[in-house]
Formats: C-alpha cells, structure tokens, sequence
C-alpha cells in the first residue's frame, strides 16, 4: 500500500504541480501567520513579531526547496524546471549553443560510428550458431617461413579419421568461377567445400538442402548451392529454380539448394558454394597443399585439449605414415585458432586505435565545450552567488548546471547519431573491401546503448566543470568582488588552461599517430614493385577445363587473343601470366635444382611463386632483365628454358651463375628439365609491405609441346596510354570474338589494383588523418577561446600598462608569452604520450619507426604554428586596446 | 535548559513527529510546539527540517492530512497519523528504548 501511495502522491506531485505549489505556499503562510500570532499573543507588537517569525523561518524559498527535494517526483518537477531553464539559457545565446553543439556531435558522432564498426567487427559473434566452438585449422612450415599455410587432402582426411575433439571437421578452398544462366556469363567468388560443411558451421540453406557424401565424390554427378544473393540477382528469386541446371566453369551442374541470406565463410563474399569432391580413398599428392579446415570443438572439449591432441597426432603422424610428407613436430606443424580470430584478423587491433583515437577527439571536445561553459559560467557567476545567498541550495545550482549540460548533450548525441549513420554509409562506400564482416556494420541497439552511455559521461563532464571554481569560497568571494575586475580568480583561469593544455596535448598525440601513419602510406606508395605499373590495363579470363582441355587449345587462344589486343589503336604491348602482382598468396612449390646441394641448414627445394607467361612478358611489365635474357620467340618451338627472378638467383646459385644450370618441378622422374636463361628483378608478387619471395618464370607457349601443360586462368595486361574505361570495350568485344562464353574479370588498370592492395592502409591513414584534423582544429579553437577570454579579463591592466608606457610590441608579447606557455606545456605532455603510446601503433607502420623523430618534431613545429596562428588575433586585439576606453569602462 | 535547535536524527525527528500526532491531529506550528512540550524545551523544530520532514511522511503513508480552519480563523494544513504511521510508531519506540538502554549501558561502563 505504501509504494502504492508513494507512486500516487508522486503522479500528484507531478501531475497537479501547480496545486502542489500552492498547497505548499499556504500551509508555510498560515505557519508563519500562526507564529506571528503566537508572538502576538506573546505581547510583542505586530511589526516586531512579524520580524522575529521571518528571522525564524529563515528564508521561505528555502524551506520550500528543502520540501521539494523530500519529495518524490518533485526531483523530475524541479528537473523539469531545470531542463526549460537550460533550454531557454541556450535559445538567449544561439552561438555558444551551436558551437557547443556542433562539437559534441562531432565528438560522439565519430565515436559511435567506430563503435559501430568495432562492434559489428570485433565484438559480435560470427554469425554462425555456437560459433565461439568453431576452430581455423592451418599448417605452419618454419623452415620456409610460412606461418599459416593450407592443408593437403590426405593431411585433412586423416586428421578427421583420427581427431576425438571435433564434432565434425570440414574443408574449403576460396576460388572463383565462371558462372552462366544460358545467356551471359559472369565471374563470381566461390567456395568448394567439404558435404559437411553446412552441418559444421550450423547453417542449413534457406531452399533445398545442403551436399551430401555421396554428391561430394570426384564421380558424383555435379550440383551447386547458389548465395542467396545471387539467387536473388541472376535467377529472380524463384523457388523454381532447385533442380534447374546452370553453367558453372562450362560445365553443367543442378541447383540444389540456395544458401541462407548473407551466408558466407571466411569474408569469401561466395555467391557459389561447390562439393569439393575429394577422393577419400586417394592418399597420393601428400605435399600439395591448398585447403582450409573448419571443426567444431565437441561441447566438452576446450581448446587446449584440442591443442595437445593435436600436437599428439601429429608425433604420431610419421610413425603411421613412415617414409611419406607427413605433419610433423619440427618443419611441418598443425595449429588451431578460433574461427574469428582468423576472420577478424589484425584489423581488430587498427580498429581499437581508431577506437583510441575518437575518444581522444571526444575528450577535446568535451575539454573545449566545458571551456565554453566555464567562460559563460563566469559571466553568470555573480548570479549564482546571489542565488547561493537566497538560499538556493549547492544541489540546487548542480543540478542546474548539469539540465545545461544534458541539454547540449541531447541534442549533440541525437546530431552525432546521424552523423555517425552518414559517416558510416560513406565510409563503407569508399572503402568496402578493407574491412572484413563489413556487410555486418549497422547502429544496432548495443551501438545506440553505448552512444547513450558515452553522452551521460559528457553531459556530466559539462556539468561538473563550471562547478570547479564555484566552491563555497567563491561564493563569498564572488560577492566581495562586487563586480571589479581583478586578478582575483587565478584558480578559474588555471582550470581553464590547463584544459587548453591538455587539448593540445591530446591534439599532438593524434596528429603524430596520424603522421606516422601517413608515412607509413606514402613509404608503401612509394616502394618499387619491380615493375612499371603506370599505363598498364589488366583484366582476367578463365578457360574451363570442361571446354578447353587441351593444353596447346589454352595456349592458342592466349596467343590469338594477345594478338588481337595488341591490334587495338593505342595498345604498344600485350603480355599473359598466371600470377598478377602484387597480391598473390604463395603457392610454394616444391622444385628440384640440378646439381645444388640441398640438406639441413640450407634452403628447403621450394619456390615462393611460380609464374606461367607468355614471351612478352618482361617487355610489356617493363621489369629489367639483370642477367642473361628473357623469354623469346625462338623458345616457343625449343628446349624448355625458364627465367628466375634475383632473390631466387642469390638462394640457391648463391656463389655460382644460374644461367645455364636446370631445374624443374618434383615429381614424376621424368618430368623434363628447364634450362635457366635469364635472371629478372625482384617482382613484388605477394603484397607491396611483403618481403620478395622466390619466383620462377616458365613460357605459356611452350608449355604444351615441353610438358603438356598450359594454364586455365590467364591474366592480362595491356600497356597503353589510353585509360581502362576507353579500352574497356575493345577488349570486351576482343574476347567476345573469341569465345562469347567468357566472362573478361575485373578489367581496370594496375594503379587500381595497386590502390585496393593498400587500401586497409589509406582507410587508416585517412581516418586517423580526418581525426587528427579535427582535433587539431578544436585545439586551435580552444586555445583561441581562452585567450581571447583573458585578454578581455585583463583588458584594464593592459590599459593601464599602456598608459605607463608599455609598447604595442610589449603588450603582443605578454599575451604570445601566455599563449605559448600553455602551447608548449600542452606540446611537451603530448609528445611524451606520443611515445608512450608508440608501441600500440608499431604493428600498424610500414618503413617508419614509432618514434621517427621527423614526424615528432614536425608535429611540434606544426601545432606550436597553428597555436602561434590562434594567439595572434587575441594580441592584435591586446595591442589595440585604447587606455583612456579601458579604465574608463571599468 | 533553553530551546536548542540540536541537529536531531533524522529517524529521532520522524519518531517525535509520529510521537506527537499520536494524541491527536495538529498543523505544522502545532507539531513544533508539541514536540517542545514533551520534550521539555529540549527540542525547538524549525521549518526548515519539519516542513521537509512532514511531506517525506505523508508521501511515506505515514501521515495523512487535511485543511482546516486554524485558532486564528485561517486555512491551515492538518496533520494526521495513519495506521501504517501508528505502527511504525510502535516499532519505533521499541528499538529506540533498546538504543538508550543500550546507550546509557555504554556510557555508565567503568
């Protein structure tokens, strides 16, 4: 009953709130008219018992006050009255307010939408069902450097027989495929996976079903399971479609199934999900890696039983299997990790930085309008010291203080939301493919919550910091001031400062993490790829086995169609490889060398990259022949001859010349030797901030004729000084003549693809950049603020100054002198956190060191210049002030 | 002993206005005065705490209240303990003779 009373006199409170009020007024006036009659009584006279009752209630507001506080709901009446109160101080200074505004939504804009990635990215689950049991499952071979590699078919099918800890364990490959409705052909991202794929990840398709065992055998008839995505896309969502036939790599195969909306696995982005067919009774082909794992952990199993039943298999592996490739404890390890970590990546650690780095900005922010709020607190200072005298409680004055700052808040946080919606929708615009789950990313309630959360912690910080000067002593100290202008509020003045300070130093801290970062860009810009990529157009074609099984048919059309390119106006060169640079993954190929020593401490037989080219390779790439030659005509009809690249040279011929010496594939024994010809430079195959691997260079046109060999994915290049948009057709129509059943894949010029291979890079940089501007600006306002405030403080002792004498340069002086002691207290706190924070950024730079010291001094030179910039206007307007206007104000 | 106005408890305030009303129904001048009476002149409650106090109660439950003529002939607010104040009245004095016994036990100890 009584809560229930409790809530009724609160609605009352709160509902009849002027009924309260009154209510409230004449039952404290017919106390004190009781009193006085008391007094009269008494025998005083009515003016003397009048006096004496008031002294006695000390003050009706008060008391009135205190009531209201006991209460209930009154707290929301009175917090009503504050927030009208707040709203209606605002409305009287629309500039503070819009500035103050606008900075906080700045602040918690940028701060939500990185959450927002950071929460989609790092802190969701993946959306598999129990997906924190989902393991990544990957070879390591140290002696050849490889420290997440694939797994081989009988490495993975014996794992799964002999394995305890798994539910289940699956195998993928990412690949793409040319995929056909009948009409026009496409090239889309696919997965071949194991039959079991779908049950260990947890996710059934949306229509048909998933692989079974018999479907995923070499001899089965072929099936596909279309995403859900292009489904939808290139077979207009019907349900009709399972049991349809499409072309895939020229071959025909029946849908079964349509995967569930935005299924995917490993950021693959596979609009095709293939049976990977592997052959469970073929255990040949030990050493050819090339699939992922996924398990899943038993539920009573942790990860750390499954790590050392792993490593216990794999001590057993060569005793089972004696005398073959096995897993083993030294150069041919197993190792797990979760699922998410691998998907994740090292984008996480970026992500918390940027994290760091907007709540850096959304602390300046907050230092700045809490400035704000201090100057206009002491403008209103004399206001709440009389308030204070007439009884308004310190609580009161708080609480006030605080409606101001939620008020700000409120609207900024709101402003920030959509802020954060469009600077995430333009975000993932222009950076879609460098961050991975990036089709995840939404303001979802958590982000909402934690935008919720962020603003309350502002709205106090706005609140609290007026309140720093306004302490009891100053209440008296107020009053005393009576209004004159001295230097009496020292302690205000040094709040303020000091937030300035930190305002710089928080801006250095940002600016040097964005500079290092920005070099780091510019040093990956910058380093050689081994070939000239300007005026370069690259695009891909892929012949399927299913139409073009011949190998010397494949090398035909490579020629004919090189032909054909190379007779568009404009085009000078035209070469095929099978690698395009610079973002190849390893393919590791094991190769015999004749006559080279090979054994512990020397390099393993293996070869980072092999790379299948047409004659005109090294001429159309540009990349400098250093010995001996490239590949010529001659050799299409001859001998099997081969180029390789320096760091190939310098491994294995390390004191001897390559040229002339043979090498070939392991394997067969009688597979036919290749004559080394020629020695090239250094192509950066595997990634621009990557160490050069070994490469070796076979001929496309004499593949078929010295080993039967010709490749099915062929990339091109066309040097021309026309762009990709203006060749683009001629080359589409090209491959058209040539077989109208094949798709021309990503067709753009080699500076776009340069751009891609470094754009988790430029995301960064650009944002911590955008960041750091924007907090090198706020820091710039703050400091102009505060300067400007204490130049007009000091206004009268300037005046009289300049009436004893003082020069224009004196007076500029003394207000530089000001400013730059803050500047540079502010510059040498942020540079000492600069470095204390260089660490974290380490693994982030690319050829520049964490604590370069050109970037810190340039950082320092640039922000002691932006805050030289902010002092000046104040010390002009110092230097103008006229004496005799100065004192006389006063 | 002349009328302090010592910093009472809060719950020793609570406790005398519900010892107060006991008797009988009382506005807010009345209440101040009553307590001085039974207290001797101890305790002199000014507005400032009793005003607070009274609504803190009413809300509570503990009181109800009225309007009513007053001696003088005007309107005034009268105050009146409800059944739940009634009890915890009861409890009150019962833990709050615990306490003084306890107390003064304390003080007394050689």
């Amino acid at each position: 009953m009584s809560v229930f009373s409790h809530f009724r006199t609160s609605v009352r409170n709160v509902a009849g709130r002027a009924t309260v009020e009154r209510e409230l007024d004449d039952e404290l006036r017919s106390y004190l008219d009781l009193l006085i009659a008391e007094k009269v009584k008494a025998g005083a006279s009515p003016d003397e018992a009048r006096r004496a009752a008031l002294l006695k209630v000390g003050g009706i507001e008060r008391v009135k006050d205190q009531v209201r506080d006991e209460r209930p709901g009154m707290m929301f009446e009175s917090a009503g009255r504050d927030l009208k109160h707040g709203l209606r101080l605002l409305r009287r200074s629309p500039g503070f307010a819009a500035i103050a505004i606008v900075t906080i939504a700045l602040g918690i804009g940028a701060t939500s939408a990185i959450f927002s990635v950071i929460n989609a990215v790092a802190l969701k689950p993946l959306p598999y069902p129990n997906s924190d049991r989902l393991v990544f499952l990957t070879s390591q071979f140290p002696t050849l450097g490889f420290d997440k590699f694939w797994i081989s078919p009988p490495e993975y099918l014996e794992l799964r027989e002999r394995s305890k800890s798994y539910t289940d364990v699956a195998a993928y490959r990412i690949t793409a495929v040319n995929v056909s409705d009948g009409t026009r052909p496409e090239r889309v991202n696919a997965v071949a996976v194991t039959a079991n794929m779908f049950n260990v990840l947890g996710v059934q398709p949306r229509l048909g079903r998933a692989f079974t065992a018999e479907q995923d055998l070499p001899t089965s008839e072929p099936v596909v399971i279309l995403s859900d995505n292009l489904w939808k896309r290139a077979f207009g969502g019907e349900s009709s479609i399972i049991g349809k036939q499409v072309e895939v790599q020229g071959r025909k195969r029946t849908v079964i199934g349509v995967a569930a909306p935005g299924f995917d696995l490993h950021d693959a982005a596979a609009d095709v999900w293939l049976p990977m067919g592997l052959d469970p009774a073929n255990r040949q082909n030990r050493g050819s890696h090339y699939l992922y794992l996924v398990a899943r952990l038993k539920p009573s199993v942790t990860r750390g039983q499954a790590e050392s039943e792993l490593l216990s298999l794999i001590r057993q592996w060569g005793t089972i299997n004696p005398g073959t490739h096995t897993p083993n404890d030294s150069t041919h390890r197993l190792q797990l990790a979760p699922l998410r970590d691998e998907v994740i990546g090292n984008v996480a650690k970026a992500l918390w930085i940027l994290q760091g780095a907007v709540l850096l900005v959304l602390m300046i922010a907050c230092a700045n309008v809490a400035n704000l709020l201090l100057v206009r607190a002491e403008g209103r200072h004399k206001e709440f010291a009389i308030r204070t005298a007439l009884g308004a409680g310190r609580g009161r004055i708080l609480r006030q203080f605080m409606a101001e700052g939620l008020v700000l808040t409120t609207v900024g946080a709101a402003l920030g939301l959509l802020l954060a919606h469009w600077g995430l929708a333009a975000l993932l615009l222009a950076n879609p493919q460098s961050i991975p789950r990036s089709a995840e990313i939404a303001i979802d309630p958590r982000v909402l919550l934690f935008t919720f959360v962020v603003a309350i912690l502002t709205a106090n910080i706005f609140g609290l910091a007026p309140l720093l000067h306004l302490g009891q002593s100053a209440v008296a100290a107020a009053i005393k001031e009576g209004g004159a202008r001295t230097t009496a509020n020292a302690t205000r003045n040094r709040v303020r400062r000091g937030l300035v300070a930190a305002e710089i130093a928080l801006a250095v801290m940002l600016v040097v993490g964005a500079g290092l970062l920005l070099r780091s860009f510019h040093n990956l810009t910058a380093v050689d790829a081994g070939f000239d990529a300007r005026n370069v157009v690259t695009f891909g074609v892929f012949l399927p086995q299913a139409t073009y099984p011949q190998a010397d048919r494949r090398a035909q059309f490579e020629d004919e169609l090189a032909r054909k390119l190379r007779a568009i106006p404009g085009v000078q060169d035209v070469a095929a490889m099978t690698g395009l640079p610079p973002n190849r993954q390893v393919n590791a190929n094991d190769t015999e060398f004749e006559n080279v020593p090979m054994g512990p401490g020397l390099p393993a037989a293996n070869v980072d990259y092999y790379n299948t080219t047409s004659v005109r390779y090294f001429e159309a790439m540009k990349i400098p022949i250093l010995k001996g030659r490239g590949f010529t005509p001659g050799d299409v009809g001859g001998a099997g001859v081969a180029v390789v690249n320096d760091a190939l040279a310098k491994r294995f011929y390390p004191n001897t010349d390559p040229i002339g010496r043979r090498i070939r594939s392991s394997g067969p024994a009688n597979a036919p030797w290749f004559t080394i010809v020629g020695v090239a430079k250094d192509v950066k195959q595997g990634g621009l901030d990557q160490k050069v691997g070994t490469e070796l260079y076979f001929n496309i046109e004499q593949g078929p004729h010295v080993n039967g060999f010709a490749p099915n994915a062929l990339n091109f290049v066309v040097r021309s000084a026309r762009p990709a948009d203006a060749l683009a057709p001629a080359i589409q129509s090209a491959v058209r003549s040539m077989d109208p059943g094949l798709p021309v894949v990503q067709l753009r010029s080699m500076e776009s693809v340069f751009g891609d291979s470094v754009s988790r890079q430029r995301f960064l940089s650009l944002l911590l950049g955008i960041f750091a501007g924007v907090a090198l600006l706020l820091a710039m306002i703050g400091t102009y603020g505060v300067l400007s405030y204490l130049v007009t403080e000091r206004r009268r002792e300037i005046g009289i100054r300049v009436a004893l004498g003082a020069s224009a340069a004196g007076i500029a002086r003394l207000v530089l002198r000001q400013g730059l002691t803050i500047t540079v207290a502010g510059i040498a706190l942020g540079l000492v956190g600069a470095l204390t924070l260089a660490r974290v950024t380490q693994s982030l730079l690319f050829g520049v060191s964490p604590t370069d010291p050109l970037t810190y001094f340039a950082v320092g030179g640039v922000i002691l210049a932006v805050a030289l910039i902010a002092c000046m206007v104040p010390a002009q307007r110092a230097m103008r002030v006229d004496p005799l206007v100065a004192i006389r104000n006063e | 002993m002349p009328p302090a106005q010592t910093n009472l408890l809060q719950g020793t305030l609570d406790l005398l206005i519900l010892k107060a009303l006991a008797l009988g129904e009382l506005h807010g001048l009345g209440v101040s005065r009553r307590i001085e009476q039974i207290t001797r002149g101890t305790f002199d409650v000014g507005p400032g705490s009793l005003f607070p106090a009274l609504h803190r109660l009413e809300a509570a439950a503990r009181l109800a209240s009225r309007w009513g003529p007053s001696e003088n002939n005007r309107r005034a607010k009268y105050y009146t303990l409800t059944a739940a104040g009634r009890r915890q009245l009861d409890v009150e004095t019962g833990n709050w003779k615990h306490i003084a016994i306890a107390i003064s036990y304390a003080l007394e100890a050689t």
